[in-house]
């Protein structure tokens, strides 16, 4: 078996709210193959987004431990990993195409290669005739689709998406997470996708459920 | 280009967007200031340079001065001439005469000049309005334009000078009559001061109203263009003949009146500048709200692998932006205020106390202006810096944020 390229070991993390300490994740193990897509479900409060933020670095945890790619350090997260959130993010003053760029203008320069990914990558999330809109002028599901091209654009090996569907209608929640999936299959990307949504988590090729701060396989669900 | 800075320039000039309304309203602000520092200073520059070039053109840039007269003045005159730097030199007499003209007195200052080389030193010629230089001798004055309007005297007048003399011609019973000369030139320097109460003779016909023979007050001397007056000056204390004698530049000779100019260029430029810091203070707070507003995407850009640094930069880089335009803005405005200003002060005279009023008040013919290249760099230097310092704050809130609780942030 190869080795994961994500890694989650013992990861615990508590919360201070007035007096009380509240664990939120309280020992989580996790290992995300190469090209592997995961799931994680969990009820509102159950440390979802904590835990995505603790994979994706931007939170460090209380104790236990992240390990990327065997071992990579921070300053590679930016290439290394690609986020979607479920606010789209997508920064007002930028054009549809210039969103996409800015993953890439941060960790280095544009040249013709890089524009022409993301005008490849837009074409590939539908949106090559939207390509100079801005994010006022897209619609809910559109933003999104750029928000993933967006997440795609370093080429990462892991995408991280923060229930990316919440924002969004049932229809074209559906229509986003087909595309996250599809992309992802076809560059050979790993997911980790938080979500309420048992269908979008079922589409996945381990489905895990976030209880009491720990990871658990999760439970099949109740057929009609 | 750094993604701080483009992302910088994004925020202040968006895709898509023709008028940017913030960016125009903070660099507005600062644009204001900067016309307002530059026109102001330019103005107080312009009185100080007018006044300069009227004292020089009418006395020369350096005056020998004694405590008493001048004796010998062709020897002193020889040797000034013989200094670095020096073009020419020319004697002269200055005091104070009654005039009368229709049984109307007057106490004008009386300048006796040396008809055969005054035109080296001093540009009288340039301000002679009526009549001419040339038909100025031992039995004429030249007028200058206020006291030949107050007195109702033109060309061909025959006016009555009395010298302080005649007060000791009295102490000894000796009549002493006034002595009556002919009105051959008016003229106008511009300035209400010098313009107010002159009257110009020749050297011989002062030195006969002094009782001064052959002595003179003042030797006027013309330095070469770009040669410094203070060390010329310096150098003509070195060769002077008389003890008593010294050699004075006209900053020196006026130096009152040049440091009160000078005291109220500095002050407006100080109460002028705080418009800059108002302004710079307006695109703090305008930042400070930017970041706020933006917070999450502040969080998203630390996701993406942006630093608290270059998040930082980013606010710092808008700050500089502004400070740019608004500047720039600000020069072209002030340019714009300074060349018309002649216009503008007819239009604004007209509609408040007339123009008439105005110019009795301000002393000068039009408005004068003088830009220096040192005010404008330090102006423009200056503003870049305060706008850049306004984004400062801005900058270390933003760069304080945490990706999570920035991400996190409704």
């Amino acid at each position: 078996m190869s080795e994961p390229i994500l890694s989650a070991r013992a990861v615990r993390k508590t919360y201070q709210s007035g007096d009380r300490r509240i664990e939120v994740l309280s020992g989580v193990d996790l290992a995300v193959e190469r090209s592997e897509t995961v799931s994680i479900r969990g009820e509102s409060g159950s440390g979802k987004s904590t835990l995505l933020n603790l994979l994706a670095g931007l939170d460090k945890p209380d104790a236990g431990e992240v390990i990327w790619g065997g071992g990579l350090g921070l300053d590679v997260r930016s290439t290394f990993l690609g986020m979607v959130f479920q606010s789209f993010y997508l920064i007002p003053e930028l054009n549809a195409l210039q969103n996409v760029l800015v993953a890439r203008r941060i960790v280095g320069g544009i040249g013709s290669a890089e524009r022409a990914r993301a005008k490849d990558l837009l074409a590939r999330v539908g949106l090559a005739e939207r390509s100079h809109h801005l994010p006022s002028q897209l619609s809910g599901g559109e933003r999104q689709r750029v928000a993933v091209a967006r997440a795609l654009m370093n080429q990462p090996q892991l995408v991280l998406a923060d229930e990316p569907t919440g924002n969004l209608d049932e229809r074209t929640g559906d229509s986003v997470i087909e595309l996250l999936l599809g992309l992802c299959a076809d560059t050979g990307t790993a997911l980790v996708l938080v979500t309420h949504n048992a269908a979008h988590a079922a589409k996945t090729s381990r489905q895990l459920f976030l209880h009491n701060g720990v990871l658990q396989s999760a439970p099949k669900p109740i057929q009609p | 280009m750094p993604w701080y800075f483009y992302l910088a320039l994004k925020q202040l000039f968006p895709t898509g967007r023709k008028f940017p309304f913030f960016t125009f309203m903070s660099g507005l602000g600062i644009a204001v200031g900067v016309a307002l520092l530059v026109v102001s200073t330019s103005i107080m520059g312009g009185f100080g340079y007018e006044i300069r070039r009227m004292i020089v053109d009418t006395q020369g840039e350096i005056q020998v001065v004694a405590q008493g007269a001048i004796s010998r003045p062709d020897e002193v005159i020889a040797r000034v001439e013989k200094v670095p730097g020096v073009v020419a030199a020319t004697p002269s007499a200055q005091g104070v005469v009654m005039l009368e003209y229709r049984n109307k007195p007057s106490f004008p200052a009386i300048q006796g000049v040396d008809l055969a080389t005054v035109s080296k030193v001093i540009q009288l010629e340039k301000y002679v309005r009526l009549g001419s230089l040339d038909d100025l001798d031992d039995d004429s004055v030249i007028l200058s334009a206020s006291l030949a309007r107050s007195l109702g005297a033109s060309l061909g007048s025959q006016v009555e000078l009395y010298s302080p003399l005649l007060i000791e011609k009295l102490k000894n019973d000796e009549v002493f009559l006034p002595r009556t000369v002919k009105v051959v030139g008016i003229f106008e320097i511009g300035h209400q001061q010098l313009d107010q109460s002159v009257v110009i003779s020749t050297l011989r016909l002062m030195q006969d109203l002094y009782g001064l023979g052959a002595d003179v007050h003042h030797i006027n001397v013309r330095i070469k263009d770009g040669a410094n007056e203070f060390e010329v000056a310096d150098a003509i204390n070195r060769v002077l003949p008389g003890r008593d004698q010294r050699a004075i530049t006209w900053f020196e000779a006026n130096a009152d009146f040049q440091s009160v100019l000078r005291f109220e260029k500095y002050m407006v430029f100080f109460l002028l500048s705080f418009i800059v810091v108002v302004a710079a203070l307006s695109i703090m707070s305008s930042l400070l709200i930017s970041v706020v507003r933006k917070t999450r995407e502040i969080g998203l850009l630390r996701a993406l692998g942006g630093s608290g640094r270059q998040i930082a930069a980013c606010y710092c880089v808008q700050g500089f932006l502004l400070g740019i335009v608004g500047t720039l803005g600000g020069l072209i405005i002030s340019w714009l205020v300074i060349y018309y200003r002649d216009q503008i002060v007819r239009v604004v005279a007209g509609l408040t106390v007339g123009q008439r009023v105005f110019l009795e008040f301000y002393q000068f013919a039009h408005l004068p202006s003088h830009t220096t290249s040192f005010d404008i760099v330090v102006i423009t230097v200056g503003s870049i810096i305060i706008s850049t310092l306004a984004g400062l704050l801005p900058a270390w809130r933003a760069a304080r944020l945490e990706p999570v609780e920035a991400l996190r942030s409704e």
